[in-house]
């Protein structure tokens, strides 16, 4: 499938699923917006994990003093008041509108399960046309363990009262992607 | 602890009370449209048929390697830190995993829904030990709180409304709860079950796959629960069954297709997690999570081996048998199913728990074939079903009166067609000139008085045969009809109708005088042997005519000629090539007339009457016909008006209406309401069982449409 192709298709899964999927030109802008977005929530803290050098450093620029606490590992000491996780994901896959974490850090995985606002961001070019196409890359992960690896698409949700569809139930009530298009800066 | 009813009258008492519940059936209802669009939709542009075949053919080969796959899984698992357990029982699975609590020094254990923790009832066990166990899928909490099992495989608590849900959370947290909030509802749970994640030393799942060639557990979940449950407590213990076992990631992907989607009509769950072995935790002292894996036999390696059974084992616990199932959804999963629920459970609970839970239970199936029509795994559900019945049977050594009657009569196509004639002198005195008997003997009770029954003919179709055949001088190709008990002896006029159409297509008709029953009923009733005498007979019957089609208007009859006289007879290589030039030439009325002889509209003079059509089960999912019957009415000029739920059973099930009368009243009286609520003249199906079902049900409550076969209703139109 053609690239523009497949980033389309992973927009419209994503988005059946209440995942809101933005395109942003480089790290800069993606910190500035899982900054604002702590900010409009009325969240006071953004827990960072395995960030590139470049987004560390405007996460810095991008934090005035005094509005958002940037939570710093180990995150088992924050278990009860991180409000947003920004992580990067390591794929994604169009057909489900999912991302594919390698969460074997558990810092990583605290960040991505316990916050209320999870924002993630995924290279254009990582994204794939289905779970099959990464059958290669993941099984190399998990032959190389201890792993744990996280497919996630939409925000948590159940059903189980009557059958009505309730989001966020035990993990991040929001889920927002943020794709690198590289090319465009 | 749960209580499954072991014999039929106390089960129908429950049923009889489950009917009552409304809340409860317009529930599932609702769930069975829904369901059925959604998963239509998520199906949306994907060869389903591929994948079903690749799934089963994948778990077929992983089944007979179980062993070997454990093995591999284990050593795996192990290089990576993981601890591996082997339970042979329910028992020992819940002995383990208190040992390592205790071992640990655990007090508080959280975990995430897992049907095989149902299976043991590990959470009585653990509770027995002195540990306090949290459930967190907000469905199994909210049962675990009411003290009772799932009602459904995917959605526990389904059976329940938001205002029992209020009350309990009211008494629970000590607030009150507005049952039109359900967000709010949702809130609390979040935040009551959130301190129980940070509390516990222990988490346990289940898991949806354990691959061996990485050792690595699948989790799929929508909620998040298990995430938190495998990462918060310093120690994880999995439970799964043998059968999780799969070779590789890229056969897990491959069932991962196409469970969400079935399931609940999702592209894919929310969370979908891989574990492999110990990963980091920082509330363990090690740093590294302590992981067991307790790999559970109880009776899965026997079912691996078992020939018929070992399909059983392709199940990825989707819930759809249940969904479609038009039993359970008049009744609900606590009175459809043990622990497991809707057809595979009927077939688990004799294996897993006992053939004292399962004997009544497998009793209460129609044979409809929904289920297997919507089975991922493709397994062949209704087959297992009956042949549960006869594993039961089996095991407790008796056979009912019913079963011996059946063997003895059956195999004598003499003394059972004496017996059906004599059934004629029987019924007489009760039916009076009626056609219909609308008072019952009194040795049926009162139950079975929802629809009048037919009177046994007293000219059978053999016995007309040599008056109404027509005679053919050229006849551009043969056809020998297969008639059926049914139309043989009680409906000879259905296919008398016929026989004007094929005559004007120059068609030469033959009825085989050594045809019988074609062994359906006996098979039902779990006799297999006797099946197969009938289907020899049957076979040796029609291989003299030189037939080009046997040609049948009864789907029941067409789809076991068609579908299980190859399982009946498949294993034998004698009959192989007898089998398959019989098999091969079965064919059912509307697919004959449409396709066929191509009958044409100029032919009919098109009443336009208003028609509903009723799909059987038999032929719709039996032998998947499904639009040939209503071009056929729109060829015959009949205004087709369709109604709600077309190919849902109408009740009949041959002798299912019998066992479960009140189950089968349900059943047709809701047929009967969508068709006179679509504003019907008539109403047409291609079975003569459900024209049985049907037309007594509208006699008994004197509604105004004509039930015909559709066979009578063409052969009425045709221009002279
Ligand atoms: S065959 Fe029909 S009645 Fe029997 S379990 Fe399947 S869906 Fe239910
Ligand atoms: S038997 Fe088939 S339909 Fe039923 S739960 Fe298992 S996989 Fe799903």
């Amino acid at each position: 499938m053609h690239p523009t192709e497949l980033l389309r298709q992973f927009e419209e899964k994503a988005r059946a699923v209440q995942t809101v999927v933005r395109r942003v030109s480089h790290w800069r802008e993606a910190v500035r917006y899982a900054v604002d977005l702590t900010v409009e929530r009325g969240g006071r803290t953004l827990a960072p994990m395995n960030l590139p050098p470049e987004a560390s450093q405007s996460l810095e620029d991008a934090t005035p003093i005094g509005t958002v606490e940037i939570l710093r590992p180990p995150l088992r000491n924050h278990l009860q008041d991180i409000h947003t996780g920004l992580t990067p994901a390591d794929w994604a896959i169009a057909e489900t509108g999912t991302l594919v974490l390698d969460s074997t850090s558990e810092d990583l995985r605290i960040a991505t399960m316990l916050s209320e606002v999870h924002v993630a961001v995924v290279p254009a070019g990582r994204i794939r046309a289905d779970s099959l196409e990464l059958k290669g890359e993941i099984a190399s992960l998990q032959k190389n363990g201890p792993r744990y690896v996280a497919f996630i698409s939409g925000a948590s949700r159940t059903a189980d009262i009557e059958r009505v569809l309730t989001i966020g139930v035990h993990g991040p009530q929001e889920l927002h992607v943020l794709i690198l298009e590289e090319d465009a800066s | 602890m749960i209580r499954t009813p072991g014999d039929v009258k106390t089960y129908r008492k429950e049923l009889r009370e489950a009917l009552q519940n409304t809340f409860l059936r317009q529930t599932l209802d609702n769930f069975a449209a829904a369901y059925r669009e959604s998963r239509a939709k998520a199906f949306e542009g994907m060869d389903l048929e591929s994948l079903i075949a690749e799934i089963a053919s994948r778990k077929d080969s992983a089944l007979p390697r179980l062993d070997e796959l454990l093995a591999e899984f284990k050593r795996n698992a192990e290089s990576v830190g993981a601890v591996i357990h082997e339970a042979a029982t329910a028992q020992e699975a819940n002995e383990i995993i208190a040992r390592i609590a205790r071992e640990g020094g655990v007090r508080k254990v959280i975990k995430s829904k897992s049907m095989t923790a149902e299976e043991t009832f590990l959470n009585d066990h653990l509770e027995r030990e002195g540990l306090q166990v949290t459930e967190t899928d907000l469905g199994e909490w909210i049962i675990q709180l009411r003290r009772e099992g799932p009602s459904h495989m995917v959605m526990p608590a389904i059976h329940l409304s938001r205002h029992q849900v209020a009350e309990l959370f009211a008494r629970v947290t000590g607030e009150p709860m507005d049952p039109d909030d359900i967000e709010k509802m949702v809130k609390v749970a979040r935040r009551t079950l959130r301190r129980a994640y940070l509390e516990a030393d222990m988490g346990v799942s289940g898991a949806n796959f354990a691959i061996a060639d990485s050792g690595t557990l699948g989790l799929v979940t929508n909620e998040g629960n298990a995430r938190l449950v495998t990462t918060l407590p310093r120690i994880h213990v999995a439970l799964v069954g043998l059968d999780k076992l799969v070779p590789d990631l890229e056969t897990a992907l491959t069932i991962l297709k196409a469970l969400p989607r079935n399931a609940t009509g999702q592209a894919i769950s929310t969370y979908v997690t891989w574990i492999t072995g110990a990963v980091e935790c920082a509330a363990a002292p090690s740093g590294r999570k302590e992981l067991h894996i307790v790999f559970l036999d109880n009776g899965r390696r026997a079912l691996a081996k078992n020939p018929v059974f070992s399909q059983a084992l392709r199940c990825v616990r989707c819930g759809a048998c249940a969904n479609v199932c038009p039993i359970y959804r008049l009744v609900g999963g606590h009175n459809y199913g043990h622990v497991y629920i809707g057809a595979i459970g009927l077939i688990l609970t004799a294996f897993y728990h006992g053939v004292e839970n399962a004997r009544a239970l497998v009793l209460n199936c129609l044979n409809c074939q929904a289920c297997k029509a919507v089975c991922p795994a493709g397994i062949d559900l209704p087959h297992l079903i009956k042949n549960a019945t006869r594993h039961v049977l089996d095991r407790e050594g008796r056979r009912p009166l019913k079963n011996v009657l059946l063997r003895t009569v059956l195999k004598d196509r003499k003394l059972f067609h004496f017996l059906l004639r004599k059934a004629y002198l029987a019924q007489k005195p009760l039916a009076g000139d009626e056609p219909l008997l609308r008072h019952l003997p009194l040795f049926f009770d009162k139950a079975h008085g929802f629809r009048s029954l037919p009177v046994v003919n007293p000219r059978p179709l053999r016995d007309r045969w040599d008056r109404v055949r027509p005679d053919e001088k050229a006849p551009r190709m043969r056809v020998a009809l297969f008639g059926g008990c049914l139309v043989d002896f009680v409906y000879p006029e259905q296919a008398e109708s016929v026989l004007p159409i094929l005559e004007k297509h120059a068609v030469a008709v033959d009825y085989p005088m050594d045809q019988t029953c074609c062994g359906l009923p006996a098979l039902m009733a779990a006799e297999k042997e006797t099946a197969r005498d009938v289907a020899v007979q049957n076979i040796r019957a029609f291989e003299d005519s030189g037939a080009d089609w046997i040609l049948t208007l009864c789907a029941s009859c067409g789809s076991h000629l068609k579908e299980n006289y190859p399982k009946l007879l498949g294993d034998d290589p004698a009959w192989k090539e007898r089998l398959q030039a019989f098999t091969g030439k079965v064919i059912d009325l509307s697919s004959f007339l449409v396709k066929v002889l191509k009958i044409q509209p100029e032919d009919f003079r098109g009443t336009g009457a208003k028609t509903a059509y009723h799909a059987p089960c038999h032929l719709c999912r039996g032998l998947k016909v499904v639009e040939e019957p209503r071009k056929l009415l729109d060829i015959a000029g009949f205004q087709y008006v369709p109604a709600p739920d077309e190919d849902v059973c109408c009740g009949f099930g041959g002798s299912y209406s019998l066992e479960f009368p009140e189950i089968s009243a349900e059943l047709l009286k809701r047929k009967l309401d969508h068709v006179e609520a679509a504003g019907a003249e008539l109403l047409v199906t291609d079975c003569p069982g459900c024209v049985l079902q049907l037309r007594g049900g509208m006699d008994k409550r004197g509604g105004r449409v004509r039930v015909c076969h559709i066979g009578e209703a063409v052969g009425e139109g045709l221009k002279d």
